[in-house]
This record gives structure tokens, sequence and C-alpha cells, in this order.
């Protein structure tokens, strides 16, 4: 008996986008003879009014500002959801109209090429966008502080999914989404489009004339014409290419959120670790809820095609065994992800028994219907040859009928289109997560980070560092480290005194004018062009030193060189 | 190639075709560090606690010396991994993956570093 899963035969048909009228007020679309995926998006659909009418009475009852930041942005969220399901349905609808009125017209073809995988969840993890404030405003950490309330949109397809909420000012190094975002449909030619907005926490009115000044120091520090050109490029930004999710706000009167930057990533950003993406960047200084967006994103978009977590095939088999010409054993076979498994029987597919041959399916695998064995009276065989070094292993295997061994061909013929459509996805199965209820955001390791390099231990406090920096050998600390100038407001000591180890302490007696805490690194690169000992940013060790350091087991003694 | 935030200078971007000799794809040079080394033994590093990866021989005529690295760079990512904070051995895999017939690095120079060093004392 062969069986076959035929959601994966499915294609994902998208007819000519259409814009929609954004209608005020209730509204519902009559559908006759829904198919179950229409009924879905209706009851998503209607969700969703009920969400957004929820919205607006919270909105219209809050009274500060970062409960009116939350409930705009769940409107806002709302009405792009109503706006992509209607626009869904009605494609739908054309689709199926479409299709009523070509079928008088078809002519019988080949069946169509093989089709592609519906399904994988690509969903970015762990979100990190890195700011890149002035040293000016960073370090010395003058005059108000003005806080934004950022979030992430991500749209695929009609769906959209949105993050925390996250109030950013400008001792955070770098924006960090913790929540994972989940779509479990899409096609390998997937886009999935990220846009952030923000929204400053403080009323609009009082920025005003701050933008004014920073604009002025854009459009000179580029230089005239280019500054000019900067400008412009970045005033039309709104309009060039598609529009943003995000509908205008309505007149119910509240914080305005804007776009600040935006982009699409695509099959070939699917990797099973961390990168770094290109930001576009949407917005510019004159705008009040602009923030210094250093113009990357880190993420690590996972992606787990259908074929390799659901079985796409199975069956009962017979196996030519390794080097018995006569003795071919049952089996039932399971076509899962790259391989081919052969368990003695069916129900050990499930309860985790080790199969009795397991045979690797790749994209360098050839399979061939076989005429092999004919003469032995055995008719249906197939066979898959796999090269493994020099050697080429063959195994042979017997269906059930004409027609079984067309069905497994079949699906040998879809998983190989599979493979070359999802390429890098259908090497090893990506790890993705559930997402997890949303938590307060926390300061972890992260891989990937711009700011990397210069990474502390512990993070956030500028006395233990050179805590540490006292507890080095000696040797080390005969001139207090150029960076202490900045602390001090004296000039760094220019030669050694002859007493050494005196030196430093009087220095970090004095208090420390930082009492922050660091979510991430201290970004410490200094800038090359400030000429006073005063502005230049600390550059710290580049790793803990050795007594907090990651190695547990003691100081490591080697310094090992390898050859790639 | 974007500068880091407060550089002038940019990182460099190395591209390096892999090699086939038999088996194995090769680069044609040698690393040094990692967070599990002793990284005062570093002899290309301005900063003895530096405990990032280094190239420590470049093969000539090999496929990194013809990409342009250098004896003595630091690499901080190789194909958008990072390098900063990894073991001697994990650089070592990660530069030596059979799946990947090109890699890019992204690594910064000792002329660099020192003028990094020479603006915070002046």
């Amino acid at each position: 008996m062969f069986s076959r899963n035929h959601r994966s035969r499915v294609t994902v048909a998208r007819g000519s986008a259409l814009e929609m009228e954004f209608k005020r007020g209730r509204f519902r679309l009559s559908l006759f003879s829904d198919p179950p995926e229409d009924t879905e998006l209706q009851r998503k659909l209607d969700h969703e009014i009920r969400m957004r009418e929820g919205a607006c009475k919270l909105l219209a009852a809050c009274s500060q500002r970062e409960q009116a930041l939350e409930a705009t942005k769940s409107l806002l969220v709302c009405n792009s959801r109503i706006l992509s399901y209607m626009g869904e349905l009605q494609r739908r609808k054309e689709a199926q109209v479409l299709e009523k009125t070509e079928a008088k017209a078809r002519t019988f073809t080949q069946p169509p090429a093989p089709s592609q995988h519906l399904f994988l969840p690509p969903c970015p993890l762990d979100l990190r966008i890195p700011l890149m404030w002035k040293d000016t405003e960073y370090f010395k950490n003058k005059g108000d502080l003005h806080r934004w309330a950022v979030f992430l949109l991500l749209q695929l397809g009609e769906h959209i999914q949105d993050t925390e909420m996250i109030l950013v000012d400008r001792t955070l190094t770098d924006i960090s989404f913790q929540s994972n975002v989940l779509f479990t449909e899409a096609g390998p030619d997937f886009e999935l489009r990220l846009e952030l907005y923000g929204a400053c926490v403080e009323e609009e009115g009082a920025l005003t004339g701050a933008p004014k000044r920073l604009a002025t120091k854009l459009s000179s520090s580029l230089g005239r014409s280019s500054g000019r050109r900067a400008r412009a490029s970045l005033d039309s930004a709104g309009g060039s290419g598609s529009s943003p999710i995000l509908l205008p706000t309505p007149a119910v009167g509240g914080p305005r959120y804007h776009l600040l930057a935006h982009t699409t990533l695509t099959l070939a950003a699917v990797q099973d670790g961390f990168r770094t993406h290109d930001l576009t960047l949407a917005s510019h200084e004159e705008n009040p809820a602009w923030l210094p967006l250093y113009g990357s994103v880190c993420c690590r978009l996972a992606a787990q095609p259908l074929c390799m977590t659901q079985p796409t095939a199975s069956g009962t088999l017979r196996v030519q065994q390794a080097g018995e010409m006569q003795n071919w054993a049952r089996v039932h076979g399971v076509l899962k992800g790259t391989n081919l498994f052969c368990y003695r029987r069916p129900e050990d597919a499930n309860t985790g028994e080790e199969p009795l041959i397991t045979i690797a399916i790749n994209k360098e695998t050839r399979v061939r219907a076989g005429e092999l064995d004919q003469a032995q009276g055995r008719p249906f065989t197939l066979s898959i040859s796999n090269q493994y070094g020099d050697d080429e292993v063959t195994h042979t295997l017997q269906t059930e009928s004409r027609e079984a061994l067309q069905s497994w061909m079949e699906a040998l013929w879809q998983l190989f289109f599979d493979m070359s459509q999802w390429k890098q996805c259908c090497d090893e199965i990506m790890k993705i997560e559930t997402p997890t209820p949303r938590k307060p955001p926390q300061a972890l390791a992260k891989q990937g980070s711009l700011y990397h390099e210069m990474a502390i231990e512990p993070l956030d406090d500028i006395a233990a560092v050179t805590d540490i920096l006292t507890q080095r050998e000696g040797s080390r600390l005969e001139t207090p480290p150029p960076w202490l100038a900045m602390f001090t407001d004296q000039p760094a000591l220019p030669n050694p005194c002859s007493a050494a180890s005196v030196a430093p302490t009087p220095a970090w007696t004095q208090p420390l004018p930082w009492g922050r805490p660091r979510t991430f690194s201290l970004d410490a690169i200094p800038p090359v062009h400030s000429p006073r000992a005063r502005s230049v940013a600390p550059l710290p060790p580049q790793r803990s030193p050795r007594t907090r350091g990651f190695c547990s087991k003691g100081q490591p003694r080697t310094w090992l060189q390898s050859p790639v | 190639p974007t500068p880091l935030p407060g550089q002038d200078v940019a990182p460099q971007r190395v591209e390096i075709h892999k090699l086939r000799q038999g088996e194995n794809l090769i680069l044609g040079f040698s690393i040094g560090g990692g967070i599990d080394q002793d990284p005062s033994q570093n002899p290309f590093s301005e900063d003895k606690t530096d405990k990032g990866i280094y190239v420590t021989r470049v093969s000539e005529g090999g496929p990194a010396e013809i990409a342009g690295l250098q004896i003595g760079d630091k690499i901080m990512q190789v194909n958008g991994w990072d390098m900063t904070m990894v073991t001697h051995d994990q650089a070592r895999k990660r530069l030596t993956k059979r799946s990947e017939e090109v890699v890019r690095l992204l690594v910064t120079r000792q002329s660099l570093q020192k003028a990094v060093q020479q603006s915070m004392l002046s």
C-alpha cells in the first residue's frame, strides 16, 4: 500500500495584486461556496475587525503617553492586517472566477512540472538592530533623555506579525527584539519584509527646535551639493518602491509612528546562524521620530521546508540485501527529508526504532526506474545510487506494482525539485523554536554584532573594568591607560613616572560620572578625527583578562596555529 | 565596505576561492588565536589580551594570497559568522566547511589598529 502526502503538491496560486480602498466602519465581504481556507481567512478578518474596535476604544481612554503608544501600535497592526486579508480574499475570489471561465477553453496538455512545496516557517530569531549615537550624546549623556518607542513589523504574503514595543534611549547600543516570529506558510520564492516603526515618547511639539539644527548640520557636514542630494533622496524615500505596510494614523489623535527603516529578506538570507543584513533607511533627521540607525539588522532566519520534516511518501518495498543476490527483505519505506528509511515494520517508523537500511537522497543521488534483475522475475524495481568517495553504492528496491513504482518515482522527482528550490535549507534541518510568550528584554550574549569585538565582561561597570586592570600583571600598568583621561579631565600622562606602581591610584578615586547600565558592549572604537583627549572614547581591553576569562579550567598556555 | 562606528578607515573585505586538492578544499593560510588560547603569545596583535583570530602565515601563490589576505590580519567575520569570540577549533571549522567554495572574510589590518592606538595618545 502506498500513500502520498498530497499537501505537498499544491501550488501557491497568486493572482495579480489589487489595490484596496480602505473603507471606514464595518464591512463584510460576501463569499459564495467558500473553500475551507477562505472561511478561515474570513474568520481572521472578523477577529481583526473586533480587535480594531477594541483598540480604538482603548486609545480614546488612554491618559498616559506610553499606554497610547501601545494602543496606537495595536490599532495600526490591526488596520494593516485587515487590509492584507481583504486583499487576499479578493485575490482568491478573482482566481476562482478566472478558473471557471478558463475551464471551458482549456485544452489537454502535458501534466505540469513538479510543483513547489508549500510551508516553511522562516522565523527571524533574536533580532537586533545596532544604533550609532554620536559619541557626544552617548558618552557624555547630557541633556534631556529623548526616548522612542519602536517596534518591528514583518510581512510574508498576507500574514503580518509584529514584535513587542521597545523603549529606546541613547544608553542603548542596539535595539533588541526578543520575540521569535513564526510564519507557517511560504514557498521558496518568499519575500519577508521587515519594517521598523518608531514614535517619540515625548510629545512631538517639544522637539521642533532640534530637527532644524540637526538638518543644517547634516547638509553642511555632507558638503553642500551632496547634502542637498542626500536630503532630496531621503525626502522621496517614502514614495519610492513599495508602500509601507502600515497605514497612516487614523484621525483618532495620538502618537504618530513613522517608518524608520525597511528591508526584504529572501531564501538567500536563510542560514543556520546569525547574519547581518542591510537596512534601507527611510527617514531623516528632520523627522521627529528619527533614530540614528547604523544601517544593519542582525538576525537568524531559519527555514524548515515541509519535505525535510514530514514524510513525503511511504509504502512497502523489497530491498536487495547487500551481497546477497537472492535475499530481498520486505520493508516499510518512508521518504523523509533527504533520506529513505527502510523499517522492518510499519510501526517502527513511529516508535523510534532504528531502520534496517537508510538510503541517502541528496542532490548528487541518481535514481533510475530499473530494468535490473528483470530476468530474475522482479519487475517494478528502482535503483538509487550514491557516490561515496571513489565508490558507488547502489540500492535496488522493488515496489508492489507498476502504479506504486510510478508513485515512488514521482515522489522522488518532487523531492529533487524541492531540494533544488529550497537550496541550503535542505542541507540539514534548521532548529526552529516555537514562539515563547514575550518576556521583558534581557541582556544576552549575541553573535554577529558590529560592536562585538569590544565586549567586556562584566558589561556594565566601569569601576569593575578598572578593577580588572589593577589585577593584571604589574608590568602592564606603568602608565595609566590613555582612556582614563576621559574620566579624570586631565590629559593622559605622557611618560611613565619613576614611581610606576603609584601612578594609577589617584585617578581612580574620583567618582565616575557613569551609572547607567548598558545592555551590551561599549562601543569604544575611538573616533579618529577627535583631537582632544576629552572626547576620546575608551578602548577597553579586547577580552576579559584571565581572571574572568571563559576558561574555567585555568589559564590557557598554548597559542595554536592551524593551516586552513 | 562600510566603516565600523567611530572609525574613518574601513575594514577590508577579502573573498577567497578555495582550491581543491584531492579531497580537500584549502585556502592557503594559517590561523592563530581563539578564546581558548593564550593571547600573550600572539606576535601580531597590538593588544596582548586580544583573543581574536589572526592570520599567521600565507602560502605563496595560494588562494588567500591571491585574494589579498596578509599575514597579521585579524579576522572579524567569515561569511557573516562572527570570529571575534570563538575558540581556535571553531574558527578553523568555520573556514573549512566543505559545502562552501568561497569564503568572504572581514579583516582589519595592522596599520588600522596602529592608527587607532595612536589617536588615543594624542
